[in-house]
């Protein structure tokens, strides 16, 4: 059995990290067949309901109602929605821009390299929640520019752990042999040094989607993310934050859900790099 | 000893301060494609159009966006960063009042992440190869995957709703006012003898300051514990050995001295961080900081002050990093000698 698996595949870690993501992928998925209600369904008669296993609750709403009355449990399942697209969309976009000018600054060195580190120099200096605020001041709410805020933000996460990979890499002596060949630079970066980097590509895209999940509930908590009429998790607890004595449940549960998906993400990551052998240094977080 | 560090503490300095005209002038930029009308929000609701286009002339809006930059840059040399729209009020004057809370509340996380870090990172190292290593390896996982905000909200519904223990709300209890002074509240309240007033502080600043420095540390736990293996590599650790001396005075005298560099670096890169972190922390706990300015600022499109909060949190973060940055020069002679 153990050999039938991918060595990749063998961590106890990268499992569980898989498994809790596929759970959320398919309440992203399915999120109307799984629902047991309409996520904006109000029902104004039966507001703070607790979840089903405190007295008082109906076993209609598992996870209880909100303020509104809406299903707890439905809202949380759609949430999934918009956390997923933004933390797969917006890490594949970052690790684009971030790794493109990686491979350029690191291959290439001299004034490319100085002027891209220049700019991780000047992104480095914006605290990242700030940054995207002010972006989605600029930019206008929205899932897009959600998704775009967080790009522009989080490119240089990737560019900074990169380029010191690609330095290391550019000067084996393959490289240097493959020069000698005639490849050409395209050809040397593309076939030879891409895929040396791999794994830490890899590692880094899923340390990175948990970091825009985060993200993405920290605008939606202060308002700066989707429109009220989609359910999004960081805006559940901006919601249940005003009702803190009325239901702390209706804060409990959109914050465990970010943790979990947060945290699914993160076992995925360290086990990625630990069983990719993949050395982090100074790297993660928000 | 300080010879070599001044010339290199110089040129950092120059660099923030380019960096800084880069920053302000991106700040700018994004700031000024907005879909909103600075000048038809700065007049009375009744003017005429007439009058919004003379406020606009008055404000520079007509002019090219580099020539407008120009204006801004010129007045805030001037230390005039404009009048908030809003609260019709300096934004200096705005800014100044509330950056002392936050860094207050900012330097306090550091330290309970660098101690908790640092604590956990020896400890980490200390018990390699066993399963308690394991077991904070995986604790220091779950601590990553709580960001700081899910912290102040877990604090508030234990220490705050379930067990009311500590006030989530504010700097100071609602009955007491602030001290004149810094703006430091710790501190003013010392300075003006009145250890109530320090108490009520002290309080109020337990579980925001916790919260971010709870989730600052494990990265600095991890850092540290991958440079002492790194560090444990060298031959002069083994030397240390032949020497008969004990582990423990290997590990604090003599690999603490060179593990503690890569994570004195990072600690920085972290204050960043932590640095932004607050916004959320104090929007979360209503402490009047920058971050509840700034929020504010954000949900009455005050650019004035979006502006302004912006560039200050930038210009917190690049201080520290030249702080930083000079500390690392002192304590690691290798870069001293060029």
């Amino acid at each position: 059995m153990h050999n039938i698996l991918p060595p990749w595949l063998r961590s106890a870690r990268v499992i569980t990290g898989l498994a809790i993501i596929a759970i959320i992928v398919i309440c992203a998925i399915f999120a109307p067949l799984l629902a047991p209600h309409d996520p904006n369904e109000q029902n104004l008669l039966t507001t703070f309901l607790p979840p089903v296993w405190v007295q008082g609750a109906d076993p209609a709403y598992l996870l209880g109602t909100d303020s509104l009355g809406r299903d707890v449990l439905s809202r949380l399942i759609y949430g999934a929605r918009v956390a997923m697209m933004v933390a797969v969309i917006a890490s594949f976009g970052a690790m684009a821009i971030g790794a493109a000018l990686a491979y350029l600054a690191g291959y290439f060195g001299g004034r490319v390299d100085s002027l891209i580190g220049r700019a991780v120099d000047v992104w480095m200096s914006f605290p990242p929640v700030i940054m995207s605020l002010i972006l989605m001041v600029g930019l206008g709410v929205g899932l897009r520019n959600v998704i775009l805020a967080i790009v522009i933000v989080d490119w240089t996460r990737f560019c900074r752990v990169l380029r010191s990979e690609v330095l290391v890499v550019a000067s084996k002596d393959y490289i240097a042999a493959a020069r000698l060949v005639g490849f050409s630079h395209w050809r040397i970066i593309t076939r030879e040094i891409i895929p040396a980097s791999l794994p830490l590509l890899i590692t880094l895209v899923s340390l990175e989607m948990g970091i825009a999940v985060i993200v993405e509930a920290v605008l939606s908590f202060v308002g700066m993310s989707v429109s009220s009429q989609t359910p999004a998790w960081g805006q559940m607890i901006a919601d249940a934050r005003q009702y803190i004595y009325d239901s702390p449940w209706n804060l409990l549960f959109p914050a465990l859900t970010i943790f979990f998906a947060v945290f699914g993400f993160n076992m995925l990551g360290d086990g990625l790099r630990r069983s990719l052998d993949v050395r982090l240094t100074a790297v993660q977080r928000v | 000893m300080m010879t070599g560090v001044l010339p290199l503490v110089g040129r950092r300095l120059v660099a923030s301060v380019f960096i800084l005209l880069i920053v302000s002038f991106l700040l700018f930029v994004v700031l000024h494609v907005l879909p909103v009308d600075p000048a038809a929000m700065s007049v009375p609701p009744n003017a005429t159009l007439v009058e919004i286009e003379a406020k606009r002339v008055e404000m520079g809006l007509d002019k090219p966006l580099y020539v407008q930059y120009g204006i801004w840059l010129g007045q805030v040399v001037h230390a005039d960063f404009g009048t908030s729209i809003h609260f019709r009020r300096g934004v200096l004057g705005l800014v100044l009042a509330t950056l002392p809370a936050t860094i207050e509340l900012a330097l306090l996380a550091m330290v309970i992440a660098a101690v908790l870090g640092l604590a956990g990172g020896l400890l980490m190292f200390h018990t390699r190869g066993t399963r308690t290593e394991k077991a904070i390896d995986f604790g220091s996982i779950l601590l990553l995957s709580t960001p700081e905000f899910l912290w102040a909200l877990f604090f508030i519904l234990m220490f705050g709703v379930a067990l009311p223990l500590l006030p989530f709300t504010g700097r100071l209890d609602p009955n007491m006012s602030l001290p004149a002074g810094t703006g430091f509240l710790l501190f003013d309240s010392l300075y003006a003898g009145r250890p109530d007033i320090f108490w009520s502080a002290v309080r109020h600043l337990i579980m925001p300051s916790l919260a971010l420095g709870i989730a600052f540390s494990p990265t600095i736990m991890r850092v540290l514990r991958s440079s002492f293996l790194d560090v444990y590599q060298e031959d002069y650790i083994h030397l240390a050995r032949l020497r008969g001396l004990s582990e423990r005075r290997i590990l604090l005298r003599h690999a603490l001295k060179n593990a503690i560099l890569p994570t004195l670096s990072l600690m920085g890169v972290q204050f960043g961080f932590l640095f932004g972190g607050t916004l959320l922390v104090e929007v979360i706990y209503s402490y009047p900081g920058l971050g509840n300015l700034m929020v504010d600022a954000v949900r009455n499109a005050d650019l004035p002050i979006i502006q302004a909060v912006g560039l200050a949190y930038c210009v917190v973060v690049l201080m520290i990093n030249t702080i930083v940055d000079s500390l690392y020069l002192v304590l690691n002679p290798k870069l001293r000698l060029r």
